[in-house]
Order: structure tokens, then C-alpha cells, then sequence
């Protein structure tokens, strides 16, 4: 058994950023990562990081903040919103400063900044296309200079709590050896990224299986604004996998089967650079009303030239050609909406603490503060991983600090009490495959809780749901072995993956108004009067019960939202 | 629908201590890369089949393998044009080389993480820091992008020949992420870093086969990496005092690669920086191995190349 005063479940941007403050500010930290820490789907982040630096025209963290409180449809929390804000160019500069290679202005040598969607100014730093890669190898080498421990290939699989409720440590599967454990910790921070594999196409990895949103679910903590999934508007068919709005930044631009700019007719502003939400829909329309080419629509951008797509998304070319057989240099990219980012997540407050259990923290995607409300703005997530993974490193640091946390609470007991359960698992030889129950579940997200959505198709996914349910607890394994068992971590992520879909679904179900990502066509409009508050999803008894928080507001009155 | 077999490379520590091959059919859509491939015989066929994955595309480094014997990440391979490429229906599936199982295509990379720390991957500025970013030019950034670009998957350690003799041996991912921190201008350790990697088991030891580049992914060049850091070892005036050993160092390596002496490739190894005058002569060298060499006399059997090795060793 092991123990530290901080362990930092994730080792994506949120995570490694957290355990970097947690380490500076003089706690004992340790990374707990199911997958070594470069290869966190943070990585796969291509378009960018938004901070007002300026460097480009005039901007202001006000802008910012207003660009930020707008996309979200006016549901993220605008005290929130304006820390991130803030804090983004401090935080650009630092990871400039630990070496990050973002792009060159040309003339100053300032980081160069590129327009993208919902902002008003360009605000995005980049690095070429593989702004994430960077960033995230960026904080890995700080780890690596800080010599922080990282306990890789350890899938988490419970967090621990003491009698009076309070999380204090982990149990873990060491892939590698076979063994489970158990892993002590004053304050564990939840940085597991992301849930889009509850769908199917999805931009996510394999691994964005919201595990930490799970986790604190079963442990009793409330999830929120579960019902707000984001589509984005380019990615490829049939894998799904993203082409950045750093493209459409650079100017390329959508057509449909007339090879009309039909973003001309949805927002005739911002066009190809609305928000997410507005192109997904409008792309979805087109194809819906007979308009796309085999279920996608085009990304055009050879007029960019071949110069600057080299320069600019050489990434992009390399993958269109790999996964969807074009090279954007010669020919328009099939493309379509797919889900991309989750807004929701685990309830915590600007400090990434959960107000409903002590020495429990969670930042990055799998949290929910809310900056991003109904609709994230692209360039902000990889913002908030690094901003608030930043104060909840501190703030676990802190709360380990002023004496709080009960670490010799975990026993060596949690993990032997998990190998019971697990021993159940593994030794059926009846019951339904892992893979009966997700890929059924993904695709019927994907066609009843997707881009648009109705009262008749959310409760036909409510009945997919329940069924699915039911057969989890007789899912079968046929790996019987102990070492890299991945069989037994498919499963187990196939648990989470429902648990997620469950609470997406009910509070889609009660959410009667279309708000960001959240478009119903039964309610097309927003309703502020009843639903400008946040919904919070419990677990309880294997049912999801609802409830609902306030959102904060400060400077911005919610007005109608065109691009 | 195409049919495939697909065979692979097994190693079940739990249930046997030797590893094997296994066989397994599958009828697929012609678009199928070998990764889903793998992922749909573990969902359908064989739960026990082993594959560290995560993206699927082709950034997060986890799923380098060797498919017909050669490396490549499986996430970016089509089936069919391997399919095409080799002329058969029957496509191999095996670990990168180079590192040992762990189980099936996982193999323990330890080793390679281990080198990538060796080299100091992190940025030592000279001063402080100043208030807003280091400025710096495109053009200087654009210097270490394609070190940039790099995404840890260990394909260029897979068949690097220097690193199949000499497990110590630094390697190119390594000197990749050397290059990207020795070749940035805000970086302050560009001399201790040149020393460092020019020491035993460094830059110098590699054989230049040029395997690395050829294999990398994402068209990072390891070896050109490697070439920069030896002319920035030589720009720093880094010298060699035991350049008899390192000729003898650099007979070995060829040998048990190959099993043959390449009287070429004893050139920059051991008079790369002699003077200045040998360097323009000694990067000749290092570029022209960029052209496949010509084989002088391949031993076949390993028994054959110990025995080389035991008179190699005997008379150095
Ligand atoms: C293709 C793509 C492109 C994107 N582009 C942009 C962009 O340009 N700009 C932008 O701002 N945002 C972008 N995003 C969103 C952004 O990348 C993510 O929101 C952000 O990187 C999430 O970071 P994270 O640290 O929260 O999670 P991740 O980077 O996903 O890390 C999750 C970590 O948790 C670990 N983990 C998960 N489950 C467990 C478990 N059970 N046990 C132990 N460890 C576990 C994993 O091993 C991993 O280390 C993009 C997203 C995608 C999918
Ligand atoms: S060129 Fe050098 S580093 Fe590259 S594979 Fe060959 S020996 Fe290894
Ligand atoms: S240099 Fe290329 S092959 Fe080697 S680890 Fe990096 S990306 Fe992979």
C-alpha cells in the first residue's frame, strides 16, 4: 500500500498541471494515470489555447470573458468564467516559460495568436496543429524535472472514504503486475478527462471514458450539467476523428451538395466561425434536409493554398489523408458532426473542491466549475485544464496544509475487499460481453441524444439505458489472467460509460428549453425564467435523481445569443 | 468483403512461459486499420489478445508495432495496403523489437523512458524569467518544430541497429528530445548538453543505418537530430581523448549488427572532430549514409558472429 499527502488521478493537462502547483506549493504528490502521461488524449488537441495576450490586435481578458459567458448560452458562472479568463495569460506565459514551442508572431517573435470560433479577437496561441501534444509534453518534462511520482498503467477503480464521508485514497488495478491496491491521500484529485466514447462517432480517444465523473457518481457525489455533450462540426466519417476549427480559423469553409456556403444563411457574421453549437446544427439541418453528401457535408480548403496548409495544419493533411483517403491540398474533406467535448462533470467549485465531500477535488474535462455553461468555446478547455488544474493543485496543497485529510483512513483491506468483487467478475463464464453493451448504448446516443433531440426519441434512450443497465452487473470477461487485463478494464469502463449516459439522458429528459449544445426541437427556445440554473445528477439506488444550483452572474445580463 | 488472416504474436505470462504465434480470421470492410483490427479480435474473437492503444490517431504514441516485420503505429496502417504491399493475405502482427513483452504486443517501455529522462528533457533557461514570453523568432522556433513533433512511440528504437548491440545506448528518441532542448535558443545548457550526449553510449555510437528515420511516424528524423548534436558537440569543441577505444567500440557495434566490418563506418566514429578540417569530411560521411550501404561480407548465423565477436575482442 502507498500513501501521499495529494494523489492526482489523470495525467492529462489537468492533472500533470495540478500535481506540478500541488508539488510547488511543498505537499507530497503523486500522479495515478491508467495510460503513461503523453499519452493522454490531451495530446490530441490540435487548434489551440485562448488567452487575451494581445499580440495580434487589441484584446482584453474582458473581451475574453464576454466571448466565454456568451458561448455558454449564459450558463457557465460568470465568477468562474472571469478567473479563467484572467488567469490565461498568466498561465500561457508560464508554460511558455517551462519551454512550450508555440508558433512565432512573424515580425515581434510574441506567441502568435489565431482567430477561432465564438471570440471576438484572435486569442488562440497554437503550435502549428499539435497544440495539445505540446503543451501536454511541456508539463511532462516539469514532471519529470520535479521527479514526481507517477504510478503509470494503474486504472483506478474506487475511491476510498472514511466514516465520516471524507475521501482519502484510491483503489487501483496495476495493470502491469496484476495486483490491486490501495493507494492513501489526504485529498485526491479527479483529472480523468473526458466522456465522449458514451458516444459513437466521438473525436475522444478510446480512453475518454469519464471514469472520474464515475467514480465520484458512486461515491455519492452529484454531477453536473451531464445533459450538455458538444458536437463539433468537422470531424471525419466514418472514424470520427477531429479536424480542428483551427482549419475553418485559417479560412477554410463549409459547402453542402449545391457546394453553397450555407453558413451564409445560419449566421451570416461569424459564418464557418460561430459557435460550435450553431455549425453542428446548421451542418445537421443541411444533411438532414437532403443537402449533404453521404450523411456529411464538405471542408473546403484548397484556396488556402499549399503553402499555408503545410505550414499551418500539416497535422490536418496527414490525418485527412490517413483516415479519410483526401489531401485537403486537391480536394474538399467529407466531414460531419461529432460528439467532442462534454461540459459536464463533477460538481466543484472555483477551487475544483467538491462542496459534498471533503478531501475530494476534480479539474479538466472531467470537471464541471462551470466556465463552459451550455457550450464551450474552442481554445477554452485546454485553457481550463491548465487554469484550474493550477488552483486545485494549490487548493488540495493548501487543504493538506492547514492539517485536513485522513489518509491513514485507506487500508490495505479496500483493495482485498475489490479483489473479492473483481474475483466474481472474472470467474463467470455466462453472461453478456462488454462490447454487447457499449457499442448498442454509443450508437443510440449518438441517434437519440445527439445534435437535435425530442421529448420521444429521450425517452426511447431512457428504455435503451435501463435495459443496459441490467445487464452490466452479469457482464462477462474472458481474459482470466491478471496481467494487462484489458477485457476486465473494458468492462469496467462499460460500467461508467452507462452510469454517464444515465444522467445525460434524465437531464435531458427534464431540461424543456434548447440552450447551447442542448437543442431540442420539441422547446427550440431558451427558457431563462425556468431553466437558468445548473442541473446536479445523483446517484441513489441505482437511480438518477435530479436537482438543480443557481448560476452566478456578475457583469453579464443574458441576451439573445446570433453570430 | 475482404478476408484476412491475421497472425500474432503471443505471450500470456499468466498461462505459459514461452511465447507463439496464433492465427485468427476475420472478414472486414475494406477501410480497417490494424488497430481496429486487433481491438475487433479482442471484442469478438480472443478477450486475452493484448494492445497498449488510446487515440486512434496516430498522437498519443502507444500503438507502435511491427506488421509484417516492419514498424509502424497500427492506428495509421490500412490492412489492405499492407495486404497490397506484401502480396498476401496473411499479415503479421508483432511487438515493436527491441524491448520485452509484457504481454502479447505490450511490451515494457521502461527502458525507453529511461533514456528519454537520461537526457535531461527539460528546458534550463540561462536568468530569470521575464515578465511576459522570451521572444523569439519564427524562425528560431521553427528550428527544433520537427523535434516538436515527436510522439514517444519508440518505433525508431524498434530497429535501431546501435541499440539492437548496445542496450545503453541512448538512442534516437532520446537524442530527439536532447536536440529539441540543446538546439532551442532560450535552453542555457547547450555545452553541458552536447558533453552529455557525446559521452559513452551517445551520439557517436549511433551506426547510422538510418532505420529511425525511416520508421518514424511522424516524419520526425532522428537521425538527422543526432547529426545536429554532433555538430553542436563540435561547434562547443567537445573532443574526444579516447578515440582508439572508440574505434574498437564503434568495430563491435558493426559486427554483431551485421556481422560485417564497414570500414566507412569506422570513419566518424572515431576521427569525427580530430580537427577541423576532418568535420566537413566527417559530416560527408554521416549524410552519405543516408544511401542504404553497400554490405561487405554478412556473416548469416549468430554462431557465426560470436565467434567474430570473441576474435574482435581478443585482438582490440
Ligand atoms: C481531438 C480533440 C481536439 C481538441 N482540441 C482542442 C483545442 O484545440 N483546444 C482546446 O482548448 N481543447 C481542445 N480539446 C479538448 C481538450 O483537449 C480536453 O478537454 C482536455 O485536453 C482535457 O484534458 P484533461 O487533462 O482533463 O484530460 P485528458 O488529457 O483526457 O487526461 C485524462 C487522464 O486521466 C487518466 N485516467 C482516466 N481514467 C482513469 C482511471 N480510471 N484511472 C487512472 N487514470 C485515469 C488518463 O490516463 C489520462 O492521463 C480537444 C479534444 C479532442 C478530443
Ligand atoms: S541511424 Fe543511428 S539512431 Fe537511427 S536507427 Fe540507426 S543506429 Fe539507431
Ligand atoms: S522520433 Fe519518431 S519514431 Fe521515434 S519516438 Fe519520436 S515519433 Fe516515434
Amino acid at each position: 500500500m502507498h500513501t501521499h499527502d495529494v494523489v492526482v488521478v489523470g495525467a492529462g493537462l489537468a492533472g500533470m498541471r495540478a500535481a506540478i502547483a500541488a508539488h510547488e506549493a511543498g505537499v507530497d504528490v503523486a500522479l495515478v494515470t491508467k495510460i503513461h502521461p503523453v499519452r493522454s488524449h490531451s495530446g490530441a488537441a490540435q487548434g489551440g489555447i485562448n488567452a487575451a495576450l494581445g499580440n495580434e490586435t487589441e484584446d482584453s481578458t474582458d473581451n475574453h470573458t464576454f466571448d466565454t459567458v456568451k458561448g455558454s448560452d449564459y450558463l457557465g458562472d460568470q465568477d468562474a468564467i472571469e478567473i479563467l479568463c484572467g488567469d490565461a495569460p498568466g498561465e500561457i506565459i508560464q508554460l511558455e516559460h517551462w519551454g512550450a514551442v508555440f508558433s512565432r508572431h512573424e515580425t515581434t517573435g510574441k506567441i502568435a495568436q489565431r482567430p477561432f470560433g465564438g471570440a471576438g479577437f484572435p486569442r488562440t496561441c497554437y503550435a502549428a496543429d499539435l497544440t495539445g501534444l505540446v503543451i501536454l509534453h511541456t508539463l511532462y518534462t516539469v514532471c519529470v524535472k520535479y521527479e514526481i511520482p507517477c504510478y503509470e498503467e494503474y486504472f483506478v477503480t474506487e475511491l476510498i472514504t472514511d466514516d465520516d464521508g471524507a475521501c482519502c485514497g484510491v483503489v487501483a488495478y496495476d495493470m502491469v503486475h496484476g495486483t490491486i491496491e490501495t493507494i492513501g491521500a489526504k485529498a485526491v484529485v479527479l483529472a480523468t478527462g473526458g466522456a465522449g466514447r458514451v458516444y459513437a462517432p466521438s473525436t475522444n480517444a478510446h480512453a475518454s471514458t469519464g471514469d472520474g465523473m464515475s467514480l465520484a457518481l458512486r461515491a455519492g457525489v452529484p454531477l453536473k450539467d451531464m445533459e450538455f455533450m458538444q458536437f463539433h462540426p468537422t470531424t471525419l466519417s466514418p472514424s470520427g476523428v477531429l479536424v480542428t476549427e483551427g482549419a475553418r480559423g485559417e479560412g477554410g469553409i463549409l459547402l453542402n451538395n449545391q457546394g453553397e456556403r450555407f453558413m451564409s444563411k445560419y449566421a451570416p457574421n461569424k459564418l464557418e466561425l460561430a459557435s460550435r453549437d450553431v455549425v453542428s446544427r446548421s451542418e445537421a439541418t443541411e444533411i438532414l434536409e437532403g443537402r449533404g453528401v453521404n450523411g456529411c457535408v464538405m471542408l473546403d480548403l484548397r484556396h488556402l493554398g499549399k503553402e499555408k496548409i503545410m505550414e499551418r495544419l500539416p497535422q490536418i493533411r496527414e490525418l485527412a489523408m490517413a483516415f479519410a483517403g483526401v489531401d485537403p491540398i486537391e480536394a474538399p474533406i467529407p466531414i460531419r458532426p461529432g460528439a467532442h467535448y462534454h461540459m459536464g462533470g463533477v460538481h466543484v467549485d472555483s477551487w475544483g473542491a467538491a462542496p459534498h465531500m471533503s478531501g475530494l477535488f476534480a479539474a479538466g474535462e472531467c470537471a464541471c466549475v462551470s466556465v463552459h455553461g451550455a457550450n464551450r468555446l474552442g481554445g477554452n478547455s485546454l485553457l481550463e485544464a491548465v487554469v484550474f488544474g493550477a488552483r486545485t493543485g494549490d487548493a488540495a496543497a493548501r487543504f493538506v496544509h492547514d492539517g485536513n485529510g485522513n489518509a491513514g483512513a485507506a487500508k490495505p483491506e479496500h483493495a482485498l475487499e475489490y479483489e473479492k468483487k473483481l474475483r466474481g467478475l472474472l470467474e463467470r463464464t455466462q453472461g453478456t460481453p462488454q462490447h454487447e453493451i457499449r457499442d448498442p448504448l454509443a450508437d443510440m446516443m449518438q441517434e437519440k441524444v445527439g445534435v437535435f433531440r425530442n421529448g420521444d426519441d429521450l425517452n426511447a434512450a431512457r428504455k435503451v439505458v435501463d435495459d443496459l443497465k441490467e445487464k452490466v452487473p452479469t457482464m462477462v470477461i474472458s481474459d482470466k489472467g491478471r496481467t494487462f487485463n484489458q477485457s476486465l478494464i473494458h468492462a469496467i469502463e462499460t460500467g461508467f460509460l452507462v452510469d454517464l449516459a444515465d444522467c445525460m439522458v434524465e437531464g435531458a429528459i427534464a431540461r424543456t428549453e434548447s440552450r447551447g449544445a442542448h437543442s431540442r426541437t420539441d422547446f427550440p427556445e431558451r427558457d431563462d425564467e425556468k431553466w437558468m440554473k445548473h442541473s446536479l445528477s445523483y446517484l441513489e439506488d441505482g437511480k438518477v435523481r435530479l436537482d438543480y444550483s443557481e448560476v452566478t452572474m456578475t457583469k453579464f445580463e443574458p441576451q439573445v445569443r446570433t453570430y | 468483403m475482404p478476408q484476412t488472416t491475421f497472425d500474432i504474436f503471443r505471450y500470456q505470462p499468466d498461462f505459459a512461459d514461452e511465447s507463439y504465434r496464433q492465427s485468427y480470421a476475420l472478414d472486414h470492410e475494406p477501410e480497417l486499420t490494424i488497430l481496429d483490427a486487433v481491438l475487433r479480435l479482442q471484442n469478438e474473437q480472443d478477450g486475452t489478445l493484448a494492445v497498449r492503444y488510446s487515440c486512434r490517431s496516430a498522437i498519443c504514441g502507444s500503438c507502435a508495432c511491427r506488421v509484417n516485420g516492419k514498424t509502424v503505429l497500427a492506428c495509421m496502417t490500412q490492412v489492405e495496403d499492407v495486404k497490397k504491399e506484401f502480396g498476401s493475405d496473411t499479415v503479421q502482427v508483432d511487438p515493436i523489437g527491441n524491448f520485452a513483452p509484457i504481454k502479447d504486443l505490450v511490451v515494457d517501455m521502461d527502458p525507453f523512458w529511461e533514456k528519454f529522462k537520461s537526457v535531461k528533457p527539460f528546458l534550463v533557461p540561462d536568468g530569470p524569467a521575464p515578465e511576459k514570453e522570451r521572444i523569439v523568432s519564427k524562425e528560431a522556433m521553427q528550428k527544433i518544430y520537427n523535434e516538436s513533433k515527436c510522439i514517444l512511440c519508440a518505433a525508431c528504437y524498434s530497429e535501431c541497429n546501435s541499440f539492437a548491440a548496445d542496450e545503453e545506448f541512448v538512442g534516437p528518441a532520446a537524442f530527439v528530445w536532447g536536440y529539441r532542448f540543446a538546439g532551442d535558443e532560450r535552453d542555457g545548457q547547450r555545452k553541458a548538453r552536447a558533453k552529455l550526449y557525446s559521452g559513452q553510449h551517445g551520439v557517436w555510437d549511433c551506426t547510422r543505418c538510418m532505420y529511425c528515420n525511416e520508421r518514424c511516424p511522424k516524419g520526425v528524423d532522428p537521425r538527422d537530430a543526432i547529426e545536429k548534436l554532433g555538430g553542436i558537440a563540435f561547434n562547443e569543441g567537445i573532443s574526444w581523448a579516447d578515440s582508439g577505444a572508440r574505434h574498437a567500440k564503434a568495430f563491435l557495434i558493426s559486427v554483431r549488427t551485421g556481422g560485417k566490418l564497414n570500414e566507412t563506418l569506422l570513419v566518424p566514429f572515431t576521427a569525427p572532430i580530430q580537427s577541423q578540417m576532418d568535420m566537413p569530411f566527417a559530416l560527408r560521411m554521416l549524410r552519405k549514409g543516408k544511401a542504404p550501404s553497400p554490405i561487405p561480407h554478412r556473416v548469416k548465423k549468430r554462431s557465426e558472429v560470436n565467434k567474430l565477436m570473441k576474435n574482435v575482442k581478443e585482438t582490440i
